[in-house]
């Protein structure tokens, strides 16, 4: 017990200590410029705290980023701030949530026009949607809705393997 | 790299909205159950009459958001004679809140001053093509599809630059064609009834 309860103290301070990263932006077309420049695939998740679909697919998002480490840069771009209120309060709501799950990845906590963030990222407003990219910033795959972790898996080994 | 991926994101920048009931269309009609009073309201497209027909449910945050603005917007245009019909096309065996008493309960307390119909099945919802809540359609009077999407660009009545429903609905109310017929509905993917 002696030996446990510095352990446990240590255990609960580390996480709660856990701090995820989350960078506000406005401009769409500044999503890209947080990939991680050596990355060899691209990966970013739309998501918002107040979605179902969204928060069920963050554990296989963290899972998909810790298995590839920095081979592969993944993004995620909340729309939270899509709905009226406090933003101060609104983004610590989503910086909770992120520190809770434990999210290492960078996200976004984008402010700008959600119209604007759908045509930069083709989609049709409906979240969650994941697109992966491969190191020339084509896109090579797209999940609309909850991710198949096991596709999206086999995507990125796939376009690892041509960066061989 | 960073440029050349930023460039390629905005190259591909063409929105393609798809399998939603095109503009120009006959709308479809439907006979649905009023949560309220529990009475059938039917839409015989072509009555006369400029409708709008939107999507929406108790449960979604982005949808209870423009709540208070579709309340608004329906008072001053039913003022004018056009007819709006709320529909709830969620699954409640998704989401207790989407039954016939849970949305009476909110039809009731927020003062609807349209009916709140339960598409139970999802088939009018699958029959527009709506993907999200909230999902706009306004109709004409021959019963043709003459706007589909978003009720504004924004949630926040501070940043709102583009009012797509009441654009229309002016265009419609004053004989000119709609300029903007489509824009992109954001919100809460439906919950889609699974087929037994």
């Amino acid at each position: 017990m002696r030996t446990f309860a510095p352990f446990a103290v240590f255990c609960l301070s580390a996480a709660t200590a856990f701090g995820a990263t989350l960078v506000e932006i406005r401009e769409p077309s500044r999503v890209a410029d947080s990939f991680s420049p050596k990355a060899l695939v691209r990966v970013v998740n739309v998501w918002a705290t107040w979605c179902v679909p969204c928060v069920e697919e963050m554990d296989d998002l963290r899972a998909i980023s810790t298995m590839f480490g920095t081979r592969v840069s993944l993004v995620g771009v909340s729309l939270d701030d899509m709905i009226p209120g406090d933003r101060g309060a609104i983004r610590q709501k989503v910086q909770h949530f992120l520190d809770n799950k434990r999210i290492q990845y960078i996200n976004i906590y984008y402010r700008g026009s959600s119209d604007a963030l759908a045509d930069t990222l083709r989609f049709n407003g409906e979240i969650p949607i994941t697109i992966i990219y491969d190191r020339s910033g084509r896109e090579v795959w797209r999940q609309q809705g909850k991710i198949d972790r096991n596709k999206a898996i086999a995507e990125i080994r796939k376009q690892l393997g041509r960066n061989r | 790299m960073k440029k050349l991926l930023a460039v390629a994101l905005m190259f591909l920048a063409v929105a393609a909205i798809a399998d939603e009931l095109a503009v120009g269309a006959k709308a479809p009609a439907f006979a649905l159950a009023n949560a309220v009073d529990g009475k059938t309201y039917a839409f015989k497209p072509g009555d006369g009459k400029v409708s709008v027909v939107f999507f929406t449910c108790n449960q979604c945050p982005y949808a209870k958001a423009f709540e208070p603005r579709l309340i608004e917007i329906a008072k001053q245009y039913q003022a004018k004679g056009v007819i709006f019909y709320a529909i709830d096309p969620n699954d409640e065996n998704i989401y207790a809140d989407e039954t016939l008493a849970n949305m009476k309960d909110r039809a009731v307390s927020k003062g609807y001053p349209y009916p709140y119909l339960k598409d139970g099945d999802s088939t009018i919802a699958r029959a527009y093509g709506a993907r999200v809540t909230p999902h706009v359609y306004v109709i004409d009077p021959t019963g043709t599809l003459r706007y589909r999407g978003y009720v504004d660009d924004s949630a926040r009545p501070a940043e709102r630059t583009k009012t797509g429903l009441t654009d229309a609905l002016d265009s419609l109310l004053s004989n000119r064609p709609v300029a903007n017929t489509e824009t992109r509905a954001f919100g809460c993917t439906i919950k889609w009834k699974k087929s037994a």
